[in-house]
């Protein structure tokens, strides 16, 4: 549905993207990831048209956005960073001057935007002001407004920064919902919004992918992502480090009394053997479990430490 | 098809903008205020029943209010976040630009609508050359036109409104200032700048002759700076 294909853009001497590609199916919904200023928006600027890439293709739908931008513009729902609301006007007036833009008219534009109004928790608020709304209201217009040609593709740039938990988990929930019957492409650096929505992330740091697969994936490709957990009596690590095939050992704060807990790396799985291990040095085992990195690790490891402090300081 | 109904889309949106804007009733509200000064001096310096010192005047103080109704336009889109949304839409650019074009072209007409009163004081009282006033007051709409046009090219090369309007002056000003270029330059030289100023090519209306020389340097003025607009606003996508 969404196909980017080395995709590099550059701000004068600034390079945003160097080489990006990525593609999304129809009905996908595809985490954006990436620490500020890694080109998130620049990419998804891309995408809806707004900005031309310096080299690379990008195709909506079969669509060329180079080429036949209007058509790609027809199917995309774009939700910028900031919803760009005029705040001078009305909800109502504001969304039926978007869907006329969009090529809605009369009794089809105003039923639409009833629709979507209710849709996205704005029954009953035509006659409010823009400049006047809260952060939450105000997004939600945003999203009201890239819905409105009820699009098979949406583009959102981080939907819920700025929310209070409860405005996060109703805007969340809508998203899910909206998941259902469209193409989304989500872009944020939430990591828990991730988690409770897209199967699957793109990760994208200092212009360029970084990574992409399904969260599993991406945490398993982490350089600590996949790991043994051990809780084990009558052994120390520097023993258990012995059993073949395992890289390292570090003991990790006991879960319960007594108990010593023990983070085991290795490339294939050892569970088996450190039991054995722990046996044989006449210990006794009390839990051994493969885990996954959280997808925080998988995150950090894949963007570098770098990464995320530059994140942080932008 | 999609380029007029996007202009006019834009259109209806830009008044609706103005209707709630003080900024708009503050300017139509002093331009009134300016003309019946002006009326009163041209009628008592002059003693004629004519509003030839009116329009002339009005002509220069629309080359100050226009950049200031047409410097939100692309500035404001631009520090809201709002051209993201413009430009996102279906739309083309070119009917965007018109769109605000006639918007701030027709809340121009309303002013001069308004200065519509001092011509029926001058009726009532004298005796008027209505071709002359009908004449002049069409040069007075060709200089809307261009101006406006020359404002929204302003508007679009900054994302500051105060600093858009004072552009736009800016822009204008040397529009006016060579009929003094005599003052500066050899003769010839003042000569062959003075063709491009507007009071030169607002004469022949002020005259009540429709000269389509003049006529087409408002067409030419208007087109240019609306071309300028679109290729700044294509351009700036690319930096």
């Amino acid at each position: 549905m969404v196909e980017a294909i080395g995709i590099s853009k550059s701000f004068g001497p600034t390079v945003a993207l160097t080489d990006v590609s990525f593609s999304v199916g129809k009905g996908e919904i595809v985490g954006f990831l990436g620490p500020n200023g890694a080109g998130k928006t620049t990419t998804m600027r891309i995408l809806t048209g707004f900005l031309p890439a310096n080299a690379g293709e990008v195709k909506v739908a079969g669509f060329d956005v180079f080429e036949s931008p209007m058509e790609v513009k027809r199917r995309v729902g774009y939700l910028p960073e900031s919803p760009p609301l005029y705040p001078e006007l009305s909800v109502g007036e504001y969304l039926a001057f978007v869907g006329e833009l969009r090529g809605l008219t009369g009794r089809a534009c105003r039923s639409q935007t009833g629709a979507v109004m209710e849709r996205v928790g704005l029954g009953g608020w035509e006659a409010r002001i823009l400049g006047s709304l809260s952060k939450g209201y105000r997004q939600r217009v945003g999203l009201a407004q890239a819905l409105l040609h009820d699009p098979p593709v949406l583009i959102l740039d981080e939907p819920t920064s700025g929310l209070d938990p409860t405005q996060m988990v109703g805007i969340r929930a809508l998203i899910q919902d909206l998941a259902t019957s469209h193409t989304v492409i989500l872009s944020t650096h939430v990591l828990q919004e991730v988690e409770a929505l897209c199967p699957r992330a793109i990760v994208i740091g200092r212009g360029r992918v970084l990574a992409s697969g399904t969260l599993a994936e991406l945490k398993r490709r982490a350089k600590r992502g996949s790991w043994t957990f051990i809780e084990a009596q009558g052994i120390d690590a520097r023993q258990l480090a012995t059993t073949p095939g395992v890289d390292q050992v570090e003991p990790l704060a006991s879960v319960d009394s007594g108990w010593p807990a023990f983070r085991v790396m290795s490339r294939d799985d050892v569970r088996q053997g450190l039991v054995d291990r722990v046996v044989a040095a006449g210990g006794h085992v009390r839990a051994v479990e493969a885990r996954l990195a959280t997808l925080e690790e998988a995150f950090i490891d894949i963007v570098g430490e770098e990464g995320v402090t530059q994140g942080k300081a932008g | 098809m999609t380029g007029l109904r996007g202009a006019w889309t834009i259109w209806k949106k830009e008044l609706r903008s103005y209707a709630v804007s003080p900024l708009a009733y503050v300017f139509l509200g002093t331009f009134l205020v300016l003309s019946g000064l002006f009326f009163y001096l041209g009628i008592s310096l002059t003693g004629e029943a004519s509003l030839r010192v009116l329009l002339a005047n009005l002509a220069v103080t629309q080359l100050f209010v226009l950049p200031m109704l047409t410097m939100r336009h692309f500035a404001e889109e631009r520090r809201q976040g709002t051209l993201e949304l413009l430009l996102t839409a279906p739309v083309p650019l070119s009917s965007i630009v018109v769109g605000k074009w006639l918007a701030s072209l027709t809340l121009c007409l309303l002013m001069l609508a308004g200065t519509g009163v001092f011509p029926v004081i001058l009726g009532y009282y004298g005796d008027p050359d209505w071709g002359v006033i009908a004449c002049s007051y069409l040069g007075l709409v060709a200089v809307a036109c261009g101006f406006s046009a020359a404002g929204l090219f302003a508007s679009s090369l900054t994302d500051d409104q105060v600093a858009a309007g004072l552009l736009g002056i800016m822009i204008l000003l040397p529009f006016w200032l060579v009929h003094q270029a005599e003052a500066l330059l050899p003769a010839d030289w003042a000569a062959a700048v003075q063709r491009f100023g507007v009071l030169r090519h607002l004469e022949s209306f002020e005259r009540g002759v429709l000269d389509s020389a003049d006529v087409l340097y408002f067409v030419v003025f208007t087109f240019i700076f609306l071309f300028l607009t679109f290729r700044s606003l294509e351009s700036r996508r690319w930096r």
